[in-house]
């Protein structure tokens, strides 16, 4: 190849070479604000998220709390007392044991009562949130450096 | 003309170099300053909040799902001090909650300006607050936040007031079957007597301490910490509450001092109801020392012994037809007085009734003819007897505060014996009601005896664990128990008890024991009058106990307890479902 053939255009147009340069340089430039952007995005996308995890965390609790306190009205409403003096305004009274008639209902079971549990269901730890929902770019690049052996098993 | 700007451009890009170069070396010389370190450490102290969370305390429901049991949320108000300062809002706080919760003014103000230790950052100011009360600050607050915001109104605010929720355990019935559930104190959250004594650590859960990350870019699921365990009773609310009427009721009609009723399934030991007296509400249990002397008055059935009478007649027949010392149709000439250990024991109206079989015995309940029985039985077998049937030891019912009476034996250096003759006849040993009810249950349960459970089943993380069957020992075989089942029920039949009830056969035995005062004897006129008895007699789905302490309007067992009895199984019979005997026998037919 004559080397000639490249040398003389750019010394005949300066410009080029400067050009090339700053085509470079903001080609540079370009990339590294698109992964400064792109990763500005993520953590703010990732802070509005634990945000929204924390406040349904918060209103868990808080619904836990107003669930057993309903629970605790209903039962107080329900107590025999309560129904008794109900019952007893509308015009109902306790029966007695000569006022009671059996019929036999062949087939007829008995419904089973219905315990009204409201414990939570315990699902045992609950799971890991995988590290790279939480990382920053600099903490995986931390542990890349730290444990390679640990990236690549996980890898493989 | 290049040449001459290129130099500027030079100066300018050095310049600009030395600024850049300045700042990273700033930015280094800061990151690596002891400065630095020390605010790092603050950072970290605020990267995570250490938090306890508290599992809310399982329920108590009875066997119909009905909450006897439950937890209701309440509020701990306090002020963050750092937050009133700057606001300056002391009076704000101290005159709202004086308005509010009723505190007083003057010891609020006190409190928040000058704090119990110097450099304190909340202060608690009131505890277990109701929620509707806590809301209504709430909303004040808020109030206040929205005028700031505004602009309206004067700086008054309430930003330093600050609300922690927290459960307050909470009794929906309030006195009904407070001797079974028992209570939890406030501040410590222990439980005390009954259930919530005795599964305590399975009501309370586990605690878990937790460290919850700040930076919302680290949240994390908080771990789950599983409830307490929830139990499911064996008792009838509806039952429960009639018992504890009739009780009541009786206590009023008999002039009596106090009293205990116990309903239980012989057949799988499981407690329908017991009512006993006195009671207290659960929802106010800092009464307690306003209600009972001591702890064991708590739950007589299970904490109060006391010598029985006649209704242990039951039992020392049993051991006597099952070992073969007498049959029913053996025959007994009262001649109104026996000696037994060099004392001479008297039929309980001190009278001769002649010639008497062994159903006779039991009708005319007559002591020197069980004294007999006893002293034909011999000593060796009649105690072997009376500790199969569990006598002198603990039950084992799952309730805290058991205790277990006492029977004397042969060798041990109080007893006489003269006691082989009266412990026939229920004088001379301490039994609990709880204790007699499981024994009785034998004769009932063709022979089995049942532990006495309270408890049906455990619901642990969403699964159900029922309470299985306990039998705790066969003491007599099923013929004796059909024998004396029958023995039993003729007596009731052939005496016109008040006992009976139309439409259904039940067996039974009233006591009258005369009460021993120590040292003195049985010479204070009063009596324990109880009666022990069972029904359907071919089928029993029922036992029932009732032991009425001092009744004076009349002393006698069968004019008190008996009637009582009749009233608690008319209530159990419907309450329950269970049909007179007719029906039962004509669907049991098809």
């Amino acid at each position: 190849m004559d080397i000639s053939r490249i040398i003389l255009p750019n010394k005949q147009a300066p410009w080029r070479t400067r050009r090339q340069k700053i085509v470079w340089f903001l080609g540079a430039l370009i990339a590294i604000t698109m992964v400064a952007a792109i990763y500005l995005s993520v953590t703010a996308n990732a802070a509005i998220t634990g945000r929204e995890i924390q406040n349904l965390q918060a209103a868990i609790s808080s619904n836990q709390l107003i669930n057993a306190d309903l629970e605790a009205s209903i039962a107080s409403l329900l107590s025999t007392r309560e129904m008794e003096s109900r019952a007893e305004v509308i015009g109902f009274q306790p029966i007695k044991l000569d006022e009671v008639e059996y019929i036999v209902v062949p087939g007829y079971v008995p419904p089973e009562p219905v315990i009204p549990f409201n414990g939570s269901y315990f699902e045992g730890r609950s799971p890991a949130t995988p590290p790279e929902y939480t990382q920053s770019l600099l903490d995986w690049f931390n542990e890349l450096i730290r444990s390679p052996e640990t990236i690549s098993i996980g890898i493989q | 003309m290049i040449k001459q700007f290129g130099w500027r451009s030079k100066v300018v890009a050095f310049i600009l170099a030395a600024l850049g170069l300045s700042i990273v070396v700033q930015m280094v010389r800061i990151q690596n300053s002891p400065e630095a370190e020390i605010f790092r450490q603050i950072a970290n102290d605020f990267a995570v909040a250490s938090r306890t969370i508290y599992p809310a305390r399982g329920e108590i429901f009875d066997r119909n799902g009905r909450q006897l049991a439950g937890n209701r949320t309440v509020y701990e108000i306090g002020v963050n001090l750092e937050e009133v300062r700057i606001y300056d809002d002391t009076q704000t706080i101290a005159e709202e909650l004086s308005k509010t919760l009723g505190l007083d003014y003057n010891e609020i103000v006190e409190s928040i300006t000058h704090p119990p230790i110097e450099h304190l950052k909340y202060l608690g100011l009131a505890d277990y607050i109701p929620a509707s009360q806590a809301n209504i600050l709430m909303e004040k607050q808020n109030e206040y936040v929205e005028q700031a915001n505004k602009g309206k109104g004067n700086s008054a605010s309430l930003a330093g007031l600050e609300f922690t929720a927290h459960y307050q355990r909470t009794y929906p019935e309030n006195e009904l079957a407070s001797n079974i559930i028992g209570f939890v104190t406030q501040k410590e959250g222990i439980g005390f007597f009954g259930i919530e004594g005795e599964y305590d650590e399975q009501l309370a859960g586990t605690k878990v301490e937790v460290l919850v990350p700040q930076d919302p870019n680290r949240a994390e699921e908080i771990p789950k910490v599983p409830d307490g365990t929830t139990l499911i009773l064996t008792i009838h609310r509806e039952l429960q509450a009639a018992v504890e009427d009739i009780l009541d009721e009786a206590l009023s009609k008999y002039d009596a001092q106090s009293g205990t009723i116990i309903v239980m399934d012989p057949r799988s030991g499981e407690i329908y109801t017991i009512a006993a007296t006195p009671r207290l509400n659960l929802n106010k249990f800092w009464n307690y020392y306003g209600v009972y002397n001591n702890g064991n008055e708590f739950n007589r059935a299970i904490s109060i012994p006391y010598e029985p009478g006649s209704v242990f007649k039951i039992l020392t027949m049993a051991a006597a037809l099952d070992s073969g010392t007498v049959q029913p149709d053996t025959i007994f000439l009262d001649t109104g007085a026996i000696t037994v250990g060099g004392h001479t024991i008297r039929n309980w109206n001190g009278q001769a009734w002649g010639y008497q079989d062994m159903t006779g015995c039991l009708q005319h309940s007559l002591n020197v003819c069980l004294a007999w029985v006893s002293s034909q039985m011999g000593a060796e077998t009649f105690y072997q007897y009376m500790q199969r049937f569990g006598i002198g030891r603990l039950t084992g019912i799952d309730l805290a505060g058991e205790t277990s009476g006492r029977i004397k034996f042969p060798g041990d250096d109080d007893w006489y014996p003269v006691e082989l003759g009266t412990n026939a006849f229920g004088q001379g040993v301490d039994v609990t009601t709880i204790q007699m009810i499981m024994a009785g249950s034998a004769i009932a349960n063709d022979g089995r005896m049942v532990t006495p459970h309270v408890v049906k089943g455990m619901i642990k993380n969403g699964v159900q664990y029922n309470t299985p069957l306990q039998i705790a020992g066969t003491p007599i075989t099923d013929s004796t128990a059909h024998t004396l089942n029958e023995m039993l029920a003729n007596s009731l039949e052939e005496e016109s008890s008040s006992a009976l009830v139309s439409g259904f056969r039940v067996a039974g035995k009233t006591g009258t024991a005369e009460i021993l005062i120590p040292n003195e004897g049985y010479t204070s006129g009063g009596t324990n009058a109880s009666f022990i008895g069972w029904g359907p007699v071919d089928d029993p789905r029922f036992i029932v106990y009732i032991w009425l302490e001092k009744p004076t309007a009349s002393i006698w067992g069968s004019e008190t307890a008996a009637p009582v009895f009749a009233q608690v199984v008319e209530k159990t019979v419907v309450l329950m479902n269970i049909p007179p005997d007719e029906i039962r026998l004509q669907v049991a037919a098809r």
